[in-house]
């Protein structure tokens, strides 16, 4: 075979598992926290809008992606407030985001741009390194930094206690809310760094395609755990990779491959009951006191 | 027969969409002033294209339609406890197997329209049984596994309309099964209201499709509140303990309200597929599931609060379009103004609910 | 001599409804085991959670070594050297023992954790009372007397002096609470303050060196250790003489109902739970089950009210076996059961109380036409005659289940399930937290039940309503029934003797 196109397909497929990798990252810690997040799908369909936005206006990549993490730590705020203070069911919550989301980036796009499908060009992105978008390479020391932080420090131990079991956290004297807050937050930052990777060089309606989804799909098989939940991210981002590189030399029809991550998701709940168990806690509204 | 308990408490709990509504409206009229429109000229708009006359009626009633489907596929279900969030992936192929029926068996008229109708519920219950028996033999948690389904669906949709079941170059360049039989579309019933003096032009649909959403609506409130099923579906939804221990089989009635949600909701697409278009794509009309969960809770899971929670759910769609029409709001607007009153109202609702609660425990005492 | 650690006076809080404590006066001396005594619902708990800032007095005042103190929350709480052990454990089962004992006091450098420092000071803690575990096992693989040992390190973790510890034996073996008591002993003569909450006498008089009791969220009395017996705590406890006036007339018994052979189960921790079960209930005779708690009563009564999984064993009913049968079957076939926890498993709240008196028949004729249709009407219509019959106070059979009184729901279950005319009811527990006048009603309707030649089959830790009611009396010990003895030889010392394991070393 030839080698470069194997390095190619190395490199490609980082950037295509990029905003996935990046999203399930961010699932993972909320739901690590005790809470379900159905829409990250929802918030990068507003972050990959307003990196573009931020960038042109700013001139600068780097503001962009400040924009967009801002974007989603606001997009996630609605999430939190409705889940966790007001004790809204989170799955209504996710998908009232999710409609929301729709009419924001074509919104905005209109108003900004004049055009609601698509917006302008940014001309201002991350450098291209062996061809692809740089940020992407950044998603390995995140990685790692999110791992450390979920089982090294004192903020990941107690997230993670807030999601087992919040009656011991309260009783422990752990601020349980803020322990959620900051989960759900972080999935909206995760979802920031996930538009940095997914296109920033322009926004168009329906961009994000499903990966929000995707993403929940990686962090079940990756069984809730922040490596896992990127090895599944690559394993789905690469399987789609193939298909869109060799697409004409595999007799496999493309759908197929698009189903690919669901369908390793649904297999991984079954075959490992017990093991791939989310946090015991995920999806319970916190009600101290009772 | 129809006992309406109305105290205080259900006023209460009637504010939640009311204060929801009326605080998305006033979201709805600042955006619009920020785009450079009058609240007046934005109310206008929305009347005129939502109530200022039957025909405009008609059609929030027409788009309705398979949003009550929806809602009441998704409010079944809650019942029991069950979140069945698979509606979306279920309608998709619920519609795709009636259309089948409708397209390959050729049968005389008055057999095959419920034929085709009980395609698409059984390619519902289908879709549904998947994760319903791996809910009940595995413990998996329906959230989860519907949503895998619901994308696994549409790539398989995707799939069998571009290749296998693909009707392409009889009528257009769109990927589309091929055409159904005339004698499984859904006619117009117009002219029935015509008939009674409301004047509904043929463009707007009002038809076989409203006939099965009555039918379901009523058959889903025979279930739940005079069937012995629908008792012990109840009963599930509020304590799966104390059904355990009266005997109820859990396992049996959260498999069945899974089916019976599943199969109700493979007819969320049949307006659309069988009146409107006549062929089956997988470009019908996506996110009408979802939108049914949030008409659901709204609607308090009950036959009749889905019907209001449909209908303000479609005026909502409609003012979209009249606001675009008539104004320079944008249509995509509508989203953002749904979103959040899906927000107000669920979390009014809470807090209603909470003081409610700490009413009814001061009067205990 | 001893110091006064702990002074708690004039606490009042009020409920909606409710005095949960009215100028309770309670106080704790170093090296001392302080028992707090009463009825469920007494007090006892509130004024524990108003002890570890989990809930604020509306006036009184606490005093912590003489100083008067405020307490705001259980971090003030742990602060201030309070430590509590709650009935229902506080741990994280996924996490290790390590990380349970400093989660929320973590030590750590810049946020990232630093476990060495902790796993030398809990080691040491270990050594010093005598407590044992492995830190790095996660909590979900221990067995319960040891998760109670987690919760007792977490809070000597935190330097605290006193200790409180809510119906710590109710999930213990027998070993296990000797280990317990054990530690108990140990950290008393550390000069710690240990106040242990428990409605079990026996125990109380073992351990403790002052016993207050709690009745109606007021201080009845505080006694001594010299001066304290069962007889003088329970009268104290109830307000008057335990033992109700039973009358219970000679009734024939019939055909064997139910056949119990050599049940054996093992737990979920690998323990056996039911180590060869025998037993024989006779139409017309109420067979009490005697025993402490947690020695495989509930086990019993699950195995004969719905499917479980066992190692070995028949249960037959009227000679049928039923083990393979479901909840449904077995209630079909006259099984009625009185549930020991009542608030989880006997009513839908928000359903009426018609709803709930036929619920568990209320897919038979008559309350259904065919197999389908609800007869609305039928229902209600005997929901007033149960109602009228049991005396349930409610405005209507269509009232909200929830809108009635605790003792009327408590009527309401007991009425169901007799009214449902069981061949064999299983009452487990059937008074507990039931006041006087509703004991009354439930033990009439017991005897009325054997007097209509049903089985009865009564398990209950009382063992006064045991030897009251009961025509024969099995002791349950570690699984098994260890003893039978007719009502007629039996006596408390005999009973009590078997309880603990009779003549054999325990």
């Amino acid at each position: 075979m030839d080698l470069s196109l194997i390095v190619d397909f190395l490199f490609k497929g980082l950037e295509i598992s990029g905003p996935i990798a990046f999203a399930a990252l961010g699932a993972v810690f909320c739901e690590r926290s005790g809470v379900i997040n159905i829409a990250l799908e929802g918030f990068m369909a507003v972050t990959a809008f307003t990196i573009v936005w931020g960038s042109i206006a700013f001139q600068s990549i780097w503001m962009g992606l400040l924009v967009a993490i801002i974007t989603g730590v606001i997009m996630s705020l609605i999430h939190a407030v409705a889940t966790i203070t007001f004790r809204v069911d989170q799955i209504v919550s996710g998908v009232a985001i999710n409609i929301m989301a729709i009419g924001i980036g074509r919104f905005l796009s209109q108003n900004i741009f004049n055009q609601e499908t698509q917006s302008q060009l940014n001309p201002y992105l991350f450098p291209t390194v062996f061809g692809i978008n740089s940020f992407a390479f950044a998603l390995i020391p995140i990685t790692a930094i999110c791992w450390f932080v979920l089982f090294k420090t004192r903020f990941g131990l107690r997230l993670r206690a807030v999601g087992e079991n919040p009656e011991a956290a309260d009783t422990l004297g752990i601020n349980v809310y803020l322990m959620r807050y900051s989960g759900v937050i972080l999935s909206g930052v995760m979802c920031g760094l996930a538009a940095a990777v997914l296109y920033p060089a322009k926004w168009i309606n329906g961009m994000t395609g499903g990966r929000g989804f995707i993403a929940l799909a990686a962090m079940i098989f990756g069984r809730w755990h922040p490596v896992g939940a990127v090895l599944a991210a690559l394993l789905f981002g690469y399987a789609d990779t193939f298909r869109i590189m060799f697409e004409t030399k595999i007799p496999i029809p493309s759908q197929f491959v698009q189903m690919l991550p669901y369908v390793l998701a649904i297999l991984v709940l079954v075959g490992m009951m017990g093991k791939a168990k989310p946090p015991a806690a995920d999806g319970i509204p916190y009600e101290p006191g009772e | 027969m129809l006992k309406l308990r109305f105290d205080k408490y259900r006023l209460m709990e009637l504010l939640a969409p009311v204060l929801g509504f009326l605080a998305a409206l006033v979201v709805l009229l600042i955006i619009a002033m920020i785009v450079g429109e009058t609240p007046g000229n934005a109310v206008r708009a929305i009347i005129k294209f939502t109530v200022s006359s039957a025909s405009r009626l008609a059609s929030v009633f027409s788009v309705a339609i398979p949003l009550f489907i929806s809602g009441l596929a998704v409010a079944i279900a809650f019942r029991a406890g069950v979140f069945n969030i698979g509606v979306e992936g279920q309608y998709f192929i619920g519609g795709l197997v009636g259309a089948l029926a409708g397209i390959y068996l050729p049968l005389p008229k008055f057999i095959h329209l419920p034929v085709v109708v009980l395609a698409a519920m059984a390619g519902g219950a289908l879709w549904a049984a998947i994760p319903a028996i791996l809910k009940i033999t595995k413990g998996i948690h329906e959230v989860i596994s519907t949503i895998m389904f619901n994308n696994i669906a549409l790539a398989l949709v995707n799939y069998l309309v571009n290749g296998p079941l693909s009707g392409r170059g009889e009528q257009s360049l769109e990927p589309q099964t091929r055409k159904i039989l005339s004698t499984a579309l859904f006619g117009k019933l117009n002219h029935w209201f015509q008939a009674i003096g409301l004047n509904v032009p043929n463009h707007v649909y009002l038809d076989y499709s409203l006939i099965v959403a009555i039918i379901m609506g009523i058959l889903a409130f025979i279930l739940l509140f005079r069937l012995r099923f629908g008792f012990e579906i109840r009963a599930v939804g509020t304590s799966i303990d104390v059904s355990r221990y009266s005997g109820i089989r859990v396992k049996t009635v959260q498999l069945g309200v899974f089916l019976i949600s599943g199969a109700v909701a493979g007819l969320i697409g049949m307006q659309e597929i069988f009146a409107i278009r006549g062929h089956y794509t997988f470009e019908i009309a996506s996110g009408l599931g979802f939108d049914g969960i949030a008409i659901a809770l709204i609607g308090r899971n009950s036959p009749i609060g889905v019907i209001f929670s449909a209908i303000l759910f479609a005026f909502l769609k409609q003012a979209g379009y009249g606001l675009q029409l008539y104004t320079s709001v944008p249509n995509s607007i509508i989203y953002i103004i749904t979103g959040l009153m899906i927000t107000f109202i669920v979390i009014i609702n809470e807090i209603v609910t909470r003081y409610i609660r700490a009413l009814r425990k001061k009067e205990a005492a | 001599m001893s110091d006064t650690l702990l002074a708690m006076e004039e606490i009042t809080k009020v409920f909606p409804g409710v005095r949960a404590n009215d100028g309770v006066s309670f106080d704790l001396l170093t090296g001392e085991i302080h028992a707090l005594v009463g009825e469920n619902g007494a007090g006892k708990t509130t004024l524990m959670k108003i002890l570890y800032g989990l809930q604020k007095p509306d006036s009184g005042t606490i005093y912590l070594r003489g100083q008067a103190t405020v307490i705001r929350n259980p971090r003030d709480a742990i602060a201030q050297g309070i430590g509590m052990v709650h009935q229902h454990f506080m741990l994280v089962p996924p996490f290790s023992v390590l990380e349970n004992i400093v989660l929320g006091e973590e030590t750590h450098a810049a946020g990232v954790l630093r476990m060495e420092t902790p796993a030398e000071k809990v080691e040491e803690i270990m050594r010093s009372n005598g407590l044992p575990v492995d830190l790095s096992v996660s909590v979900a693989e221990l067995p319960v007397g040891l998760q109670q040992r987690v919760e007792i390190l977490k809070i000597l973790y935190r330097g605290a002096e006193i200790l409180v510890f809510d119906e710590p034996t109710a999930v213990l073996t027998p070993q296990e609470v000797d280990e317990l008591f054990k530690t108990f002993r140990m950290m008393k003569e550390q000069g710690k303050g240990i106040v242990f909450i428990s409605h079990k006498l026996d125990e109380v008089l073992a351990i403790a060196d002052r016993i207050t009791v709690i009745r109606r969220g007021k201080v009845i009395e505080t006694l001594q250790h010299s001066e304290a017996t069962k007889a003088k705590i329970a009268e104290l406890m109830v307000g008057k003489p335990v033992l109700l006036e039973v009358k219970k007339e000679a009734v024939e018994t019939g055909s064997a109902i139910l056949e119990v052979r050599n049940l054996r189960q093992t737990g979920e921790r690998g323990n056996a739970v039911l180590k060869g079960v025998n037993l024989t209930i006779s139409a017309g005779e109420i067979y009490g089950i005697a025993g402490v708690e947690g020695n495989g009563q509930s086990e019993l009564v699950q195995a004969i009210t719905e499917p479980v999984k066992l190692d070995e064993g028949e249960i037959q009913l009227q000679g049928s076996s039923i083990l393979n049968w479901d909840v449904r079957a077995r209630r079909d076939a006259g099984i009625g059961h009185i549930p020991e926890d009542r608030q989880r498993f006997g009513l839908l709240l928000p359903f009426s109380l018609a709803d709930n008196l036929t619920l568990g028949r209320h897919h038979r004729p008559p309350f259904v036409k065919g197999s389908q249709w609800i007869d609305s009407a039928k229902i209600r219509e005997t929901a007033r005659k149960t109602i009228q019959a049991f005396d349930i106070r409610t405005p209507s059979e269509t009232t909200p289940a929830n809108a009635l009184s605790g003792g009327n729901q408590q009527k309401a279950i007991v009425a169901r399930e007799m009214s449902f005319e069981p061949i064999l009811l299983v009452a487990s527990q059937p008074t507990r937290g039931v006041d006087i006048g509703a004991q009354e009603f439930i033990y009439s309707q017991l005897l009325e039940a054997r007097q209509n030649g049903k089985a009865v089959l009564l398990v209950s830790a009382d063992l006064d309503e045991i030897l009251s009611l009961s025509d024969r009396i099995g002791v349950m010990f570690k699984g098994g029934i260890i003893k039978e003895f007719d009502r007629t030889e039996a006596t408390r010392e005999k009973i009590g003797l078997y309880m603990t394991g009779g003549e054999q070393d325990a």
